[in-house]
């Protein structure tokens, strides 16, 4: 399908100089000469690099039916994450430089969608929140809680947050993955 | 849209306060008259390229049609022709049909300014004095303190106001993109140049593609260099109501950039009222034709100019970008503490 510039939106999947790439971040500009243009930042979903790139916003781009399947996230290596479609039993590989730093906050057997196109794996659909252990943080810390101070907290998978001074060892915390930032405590 | 509070802006907003200050201040101290200005008017400069905010001013059965202005340009200038002097306007500017984004909102405040018997390169000198002083200001710097330094840090770089870099339109065209002299001044050329380096041209005006190729290989590369970036000497169809130089090819433009941030827009002003009524029959076809919002053209604006604009510069600043770089922030959003969004 083909749309105006004008109208991506990030997340959009798109075919530019015959790769596929992911829309990052889609701005509307009017430079005052000439029609507007769409600066963007686009993925390119083989190479994992990001450009950025200027569309006129009344240029065609061509759009991409991309289905979104919830699998099994199962383990990942130094090069890809491994799903499983729980449904069909096949396997699906992402390059994890596709994915990039949302892989820190994936716990191995938690439901995760991937985007497929022409049954090929794309990306992964980054989650608004995931929920996480805290395994190690320092217990403790007298600071003033009202302006929000922060301390860092090492999280299951491995990875490392800032947090709340309240938050302890054992607590379950929701983070959104795509800003690393805490959103809440499980009570 | 929905309305934002933001009070951890606070700081930035603090600075924003200060920069706006220091604009009066400096403004005072150069003898320029402040004005204020309506932002409502039943008539307005036509412009081809922005559509603009309408409303209905009611009294009893009677409507009449008011809009909110997209820049303070008519009513200065109107204040020009009758002898008013060096002048500036610090207030709300109105432009519909662009959404928000980092560096734009479509209710926006306007620095614009024109001083008379100066052209273009006036400007430029002073303005950078401007940005000195608001940076003196906005760090409460001694004079001592003042000379040694003058560097805004601006997303990790810092920026030198002892100086501008100054390129014309026509080197960083070729030091940028690779686009040589005659094929920035020739349409088809320029096409031909545009389609080789794989930009879609089919069905699309030279203006279009020019300003396609410009905000994709020029722009991001302006006033990353240590200094603040003047790009000046603009084809003459990108600079309308300017003044045209010797060579007749370019107009005495300029556009001032800090870390990529498109700041300001300054020219020695057209002062052939013919030219511009030309130019305003012209724009107001062109607004037609694009099923743009049909407002009145301000005649009383050209009449007033057949009395004779005198020889002046002018230059509109985007004020909260300026004010965002002071502050050191990445966004629009982060500078004030009620944002609509």
């Amino acid at each position: 399908m083909y749309v105006n510039a004008g109208n991506l939106k990030k997340g959009d999947f798109i075919r530019y100089q015959n790769e596929i790439w992911q829309v990052q971040k889609a701005d509307f500009y009017s430079p005052g000469k000439g029609s507007a243009l769409m600066k963007s930042k686009i993925k390119n979903l083989m190479s994992g690099k990001n450009i950025d790139y200027t569309f006129k916003s009344q240029e065609n781009v061509e759009t991409l039916d991309v289905e979104s399947i919830e699998m099994q996230y199962l383990y990942k290596d130094n090069e890809n994450l491994y799903f499983m479609n729980e449904r069909t039993y096949n396997q699906y590989q992402v390059r994890l430089s596709i994915v990039g730093d949302i892989a820190s906050f994936m716990k191995e057997g938690t439901k995760h969608f991937v985007y497929l196109y022409d049954d090929k794996p794309l990306n992964v659909r980054p989650p608004l929140s995931v929920k996480l252990k805290v395994v190690e943080t320092e217990a403790g810390i007298k600071g003033d809680t009202v302006t929000g101070a922060k301390k860092p907290a090492t999280l299951e998978t491995g990875v490392v947050v800032q947090v709340p001074l309240f938050v302890k060892v054992g607590d379950v915390i929701s983070v959104n993955p795509e800003t690393a930032q805490y959103t809440g405590r499980e009570q | 849209m929905q309305i934002n509070t933001t009070i951890a802006n606070l700081k930035n907003y603090k600075t924003y306060l200060k920069v706006e200050e220091a604009v009066h201040e400096f403004m005072r101290k150069k003898e320029y008259l402040k004005v204020d200005l309506p932002v409502l008017s039943p008539a307005l400069i036509p412009e081809s390229y922005l559509e603009v905010f309408q409303t209905d001013f009611t009294y009893l059965e009677k409507r009449e049609k008011l809009f909110l202005t997209p820049s303070p340009e008519l009513f200065l200038k109107r204040l020009l022709v009758h002898g008013v002097g060096n002048c500036y306007f610090l207030g709300k500017a109105f432009r519909n049909s662009e959404p928000n984004s980092e560096r734009h909102t479509p209710e926006f405040k306007m620095l614009e300014y024109y001083k008379t018997k100066s052209d273009y390169m006036d400007i430029a000198d002073e303005l950078l004095e401007l940005l000195r002083f608001i940076y003196i200001r906005v760090n409460g710097l001694s004079e001592m303190e003042r000379r040694k330094k003058q560097e805004i840090k601006f997303q990790n770089k810092k920026i030198s106001l002892s100086k501008w870099e100054k390129l014309t339109l026509a080197q960083a065209f070729q030091k940028y993109a690779g686009i040589k002299d005659i094929e920035l001044f020739n349409d088809e050329k320029f096409i031909e140049k545009a389609k080789v380096k794989g930009y879609k041209v089919d069905g699309f005006t030279f203006e279009d593609v020019w300003s396609q190729m410009y905000t994709q290989e020029i722009e991001c590369h302006l006033g990353m260099n240590g200094y603040p970036t003047m790009l000046y000497d603009y084809p003459k169809e990108f600079a309308a109501l300017a003044k045209l130089n010797k060579d007749g090819k370019t107009a005495q433009r300029f556009e001032f950039y800090i870390g990529g941030v498109e700041l300001g827009d300054c020219y020695t002003e057209l002062t052939d009222w013919k030219e511009q009524e030309d130019r305003f029959n012209e724009e107001y076809r062109k607004r037609k034709t694009s099923r743009k919002i049909d407002h009145p053209i301000d005649k009383g604006f050209i009449e007033a100019l057949q009395y004779g604009l005198t020889d002046c510069a002018g230059i509109a600043i985007g004020f909260d970008r300026l004010a965002m770089i002071y502050a050191n922030a990445t966004s629009l959003d982060d500078l004030k503490l009620i944002n609509i969004r």
